[in-house]
């Protein structure tokens, strides 16, 4: 099915969106491309390395200091119009839930709204529409943006996830953004425990059978740790182990740390599955 | 039967199963020998006469019409030995038929001494149009170096035996894969 990015179009390829975080203490590069000169030079490297889409985030989603909507801006606008003109041809997705800053970006050239936090602002459907940017379409379980799950309880996790995708989504195309441009998100670790990731990576395919693409957030979160029972820096085989679940059931865009190991995971993944050819095969053939 | 005046066309080419669409990759390890193989091909359809098809097995005649399926609009005929063309009626040969596979330590056979000097008098056989001498290539020998094209190419001796060659090129030589490879288009007195 065609997916339409802003001014992207893509057939049925996989695509990895690469994270680049605008942020001074996110989980996992802890800052590492705070500095604006760090993040152009991330996307530099991840668009080398065959990222189809950056994803530019200039607020942790764990609790921390307060970001307001005038700082969010800061970090990301005009580092939106620097990556706009330097890689044209770069998807730009902007992790962000306000409609303000939605507004901002998608004047800059954003194609994408990555909306984490479930459509906690309801006016940020009525953004993309109005630029004719995709959409995100997250579950976090209702909670508060910025706030970790505690105690959160589903009777079904799954059947919760796509009530609220879809309902979501619904508004998202009500409000005017084209149908091809809406995108589902499990969420992995938002309003979950681990067991809850756990069985929604399991069930993805309920998902992908709604039609929409659907979006894997999965790079080094706590609950690949948590089942592994490893630190943070050790958690990529069990990404890409989780990767290769979700390519199996057939989820659309992958959002990762580590783009080179991803791609090949889903380069794996699609070739064992008959839709793509080996690099190169010669053995036993010669 | 009347006989075609102009000479007969032949062209060996090797049996590569790399060379065979369903093993295609993202990039193709035999384009050097497949782009020459082509090449002949096409040479070999300039007869425009029916094209006949020589191989071994099922394999090489597989290979064989692939090629030609690209290169090649008229009728073709497939044989497999046993079965051989009457050198008489042919204007147009397509042999499928390559060397031993023990040419080095990562060939598919491994290596063994024997098989480079067995290649080596297959390829002057070949580049000279020297049909008594492939008619008389050792079988055995071949089979134990896994040269799965020898007795085709024996055959195609024992069939032109008596003719002339006049043109012989060989326009590709070479063991990519540790596989002797042949690209090779002559013209014989019909």
């Amino acid at each position: 099915m065609t997916l339409r990015l802003g001014r992207h179009r893509f057939d049925d390829a996989s695509l990895v969106m690469a994270i680049v975080n605008r942020t001074p203490d996110s989980f996992y590069d802890r800052g590492a491309t705070w500095a604006e000169d760090s993040a152009f030079d991330r996307v530099a490297q991840v668009a080398d390395e065959g990222a189809e889409i950056v994803d530019i985030g200039g607020v942790k989603a764990a609790p921390g200091g307060v970001v307001d909507e005038d700082e969010e801006r800061r970090r990301v606008v005009s580092f939106v119009e620097r990556v706009r003109t330097a890689y044209p041809h770069l998807v730009i997705s902007v992790d962000t839930w306000r409609a303000s800053v939605g507004e901002a970006v998608c004047e800059a050239g954003a194609d994408v709204l990555n909306d984490a936090w479930g459509g906690a602002d309801p006016a940020l459907v009525d953004v993309a529409a109005k630029y004719d940017a995709a959409v995100v379409c997250t579950h976090t379980g209702g909670v508060t943006p910025r706030t970790r799950p505690h105690r959160i309880a589903y009777d079904d996790v799954m059947a919760d996830v796509l009530e609220a995708t879809l309902s979501y989504a619904d508004r998202a195309i009500a409000a005017g953004v084209a149908p091809e441009s809406v995108v589902i998100d499990p969420a992995h670790d938002f309003g979950k425990n681990t067991v809850h990731s756990l069985e929604v990576t399991r069930r993805l395919p309920e998902m992908v059978a709604t039609g929409y693409p659907v979006l894997v957030s999965l790079s080094n979160k706590d609950f690949v740790g948590e089942t592994l029972g490893v630190a943070l820096e050790e958690r990529l085989t069990g990404t890409l182990a989780a990767t290769a679940v979700c390519a199996m059931a057939g989820a659309r865009i992958y959002r990762v740390h580590e783009v080179v190991p991803t791609r090949q995971t889903l380069d794996m993944v699609a070739s064992i599955q008959g839709r793509r050819p080996p690099a190169r095969a010669i053995r036993g053939l010669a | 039967m009347t006989r075609p005046a102009s000479p007969i066309r032949v062209v060996v080419v090797p049996s590569a199963p790399a060379l065979l669409p369903e093993h295609a990759g993202l990039t193709d390890p035999v384009a050097e020998v497949r782009a020459a193989a082509l090449d002949a091909c096409r040479w070999l359809a300039a007869a425009q006469a029916p094209v006949v098809v020589l191989g071994a097995d099922d394999l090489a005649l597989r290979v064989g019409r692939h090629l030609l399926s690209t290169t090649h609009t008229g009728p073709v005929q497939a044989l497999a030995l046993p079965d051989t063309p009457a050198a008489g009626e042919l204007d147009a040969l397509l042999v499928v038929a390559d060397g031993t596979a023990r040419r080095s330590e990562k060939a598919p056979g491994h290596l063994d001494e024997r098989a480079a000097p067995y290649d080596e008098a297959i390829g002057r056989a070949l580049a000279d149009g020297d049909f008594a001498a492939l008619a008389a290539l050792d079988l055995g020998l071949g089979a134990e170096l896994l040269a799965a094209g020898a007795p085709t190419l024996a055959a195609l001796g024992g069939l032109l035996g008596g003719r002339t060659v006049g043109e012989a090129r060989t326009t590709y030589a070479d063991d990519p894969y540790g596989v002797a490879y042949w690209v090779t288009r002559w013209t014989v007195s019909p």
